[in-house]
């Protein structure tokens, strides 16, 4: 693994971590554990107590845990923003004639830089939920930049074969379709949860379980819409794995990654309706849908390379 | 295509989802913890007022429900609308839950009869038992505000708090809230949605 590839893997890891931290940061109802922003109760580091807080701040405002688990959240998208640019210079340097590196690579870093100044709004905003949606449907189309400059990078690095005459071209655009399905299905995720959150201010003290039971027609559309995905993996895993015998490692295991994540997927989704959106569940059923669109990118570069 | 290949994968894979489930649950269970530990400040004692309706009304029927609890004065110029405006909304925007109760004394009997009382009432919308209002001696009322709302009593009528107290299903004063503060507001809802779970 060449010195590019082996950091842009890194940094594709690190956004995942950042992306699970993220959905415990919603879950867990600390996005405006530090009501300001850069700042955190007008300090770069929280206070350790609320002796410590500045006199203009309320101290019942002030949670010690929800702040630090929000300002954790900050510091983990410092740190992978900074990755994140360093894998634009790296690929600017070693790649300079490979616009399918440099661009992604450099869209990546702005977009991380936007994402930084957006969660400024999503504060700000006190997580309006059309802008919450957009900072986790970027998180996704970041992650699959990554994704797809380490795939390029390691192609470069494997020498020009070429495996697309062995597949017929229709399955590669069936990958693209399943690729923005999937973003598709995540931001209806978003929404429902955003939906129950509403439905809980006009019913403040009912039960998680209560409040699915009057979800709107955006909680079946998101239903149905998993199920097609769902099957669509499938068909796309079948039609692939027919060719058995000349399949590369790689897309091999994407399948199998893409086909155990979405049987995932149905079990926490399940899950989910029947216990009554159970936190941590939620992390989990965002977090697989992450992966997913990263094997599936996976999958569509190896295809078309 | 080697086995062991895409076992390790897998293996990985369920070792770093073990990992991140029992770090997310902490992390979870952390902010639950933060949110839920509202402090057991002190017992209301024992009284018995009379509502708006006429019928007595003391400590036992606070019991088993989560209260709000707010000393105003119909004849008050400037801070008991805004208080009963603010309780108002909270009746409202409870209007599902028969066991969240409001309660209003008076710290003006005098000129507070039961009828002042049911007119002020309607005056705010409160049409049933979710919002009581209650009248008592001035002395009993003094007690009960200083000895057991911990809420200060002087120059009564005019010199009375404006904060809602709220008060747990036992009884037991749990949190004080400016009525005046939408963000401490924020937290009295917060502390009825923890006091709720044990419902």
């Amino acid at each position: 693994m060449n010195k590019f590839r082996k950091f842009a893997f890194l940094t594709t890891v690190a956004t995942y971590i950042l992306i699970f931290i993220g959905g415990l940061v919603r879950v867990s109802g600390a996005g405006l554990g530090c009501p300001d922003w850069p700042k955190c109760f007008g300090r770069w580091i929280p206070p350790l107590n609320i002796d410590r807080l500045p006199p203009e701040i309320d101290p019942s405002a002030f949670n010690f845990t929800l702040a630090w688990i929000e300002y954790f959240n900050r510091l983990a998208g410092i740190v992978i923003g900074i990755l994140i640019l360093i894998t634009a210079i790296l690929a600017i340097r070693n790649y300079r004639r490979v616009k399918s590196i440099v661009y992604p690579s450099i869209a990546a870093a702005l977009l991380v830089a936007y994402q930084g100044w957006q969660g400024s709004v999503v504060v700000s905003s006190k997580l309006e939920p059309f802008i919450v949606s957009v900072h986790t449907v970027l998180a996704l189309i970041i992650v699959s930049l990554l994704v797809y400059v380490t795939q390029r990078a390691y192609y470069l690095e494997l020498g020009v074969t070429t495996v697309a005459d062995l597949f017929p071209k229709k399955i590669s655009r069936e990958s693209a379709t399943l690729w923005g399905a999937a973003i598709l299905q995540a931001l209806l995720g978003t929404r429902v949860r955003s939906a129950v959150e509403e439905l809980r201010r006009a019913h403040p003290l009912s039960s998680d379980l209560d409040l699915m039971g009057m979800l709107s027609p955006e909680f079946y559309v998101h239903i149905v819409l998993g199920l097609l995905v769902i099957g669509f993996t499938f068909h796309i895993a079948r039609a692939l794995l027919k060719k058995s015998e000349q399949l590369p490692g790689l897309v091999r295991q994407s399948i199998y990654g893409m086909v155990i994540l979405m049987m995932a997927q149905l079990v926490l989704g399940f899950a989910l309706i029947v216990i009554g959106m159970p936190a941590l569940i939620q992390v989990f059923h965002l977090w697989a849908a992450s992966l997913f669109v990263g094997l599936n990118l996976v999958l569509y570069t190896a295809l078309k390379r | 295509m080697n086995k062991g290949k895409i076992q390790l994968p897998i293996l990985l894979g369920i070792i770093l989802a073990a990992f991140m489930a029992i770090g997310g649950a902490m992390v979870i269970y952390q902010a639950e913890k933060s949110r839920s530990s509202i402090p057991e400040l002190w017992t209301v004692p024992e009284f018995e007022f009379t509502e708006r309706s006429g019928e007595a009304f003391g400590l036992d029927d606070m019991k088993g429900k989560i209260n709000v609890v707010d000393f105003i004065f119909t004849n008050c110029p400037d801070i008991c609308p805004v208080m009963s405006a603010r309780m108002s909304e909270l009746y409202r925007y409870y209007s599902e839950y028969d066991f969240v109760r409001f309660v209003s004394i008076s710290v003006d009997p005098q000129r507070d009869t039961l009828e002042t009382l049911r007119a002020y009432a309607g005056s705010w919308g409160a049409d049933d038992d979710r919002w009581v209002f209650l009248r008592a001696p001035i002395d009993e009322v003094v007690r009960v505000m200083e000895g057991g709302f911990k809420l200060t009593a002087l120059e009564l009528p005019m010199g009375h708090s404006n904060r809602f107290v709220l008060v747990d299903k036992n009884g037991v004063i749990r949190s004080y809230h400016d009525s005046f503060d939408d963000a401490d507001l924020e937290a009295l809802k917060g502390n009825i949605k923890q006091l709720a779970k044990g419902m």
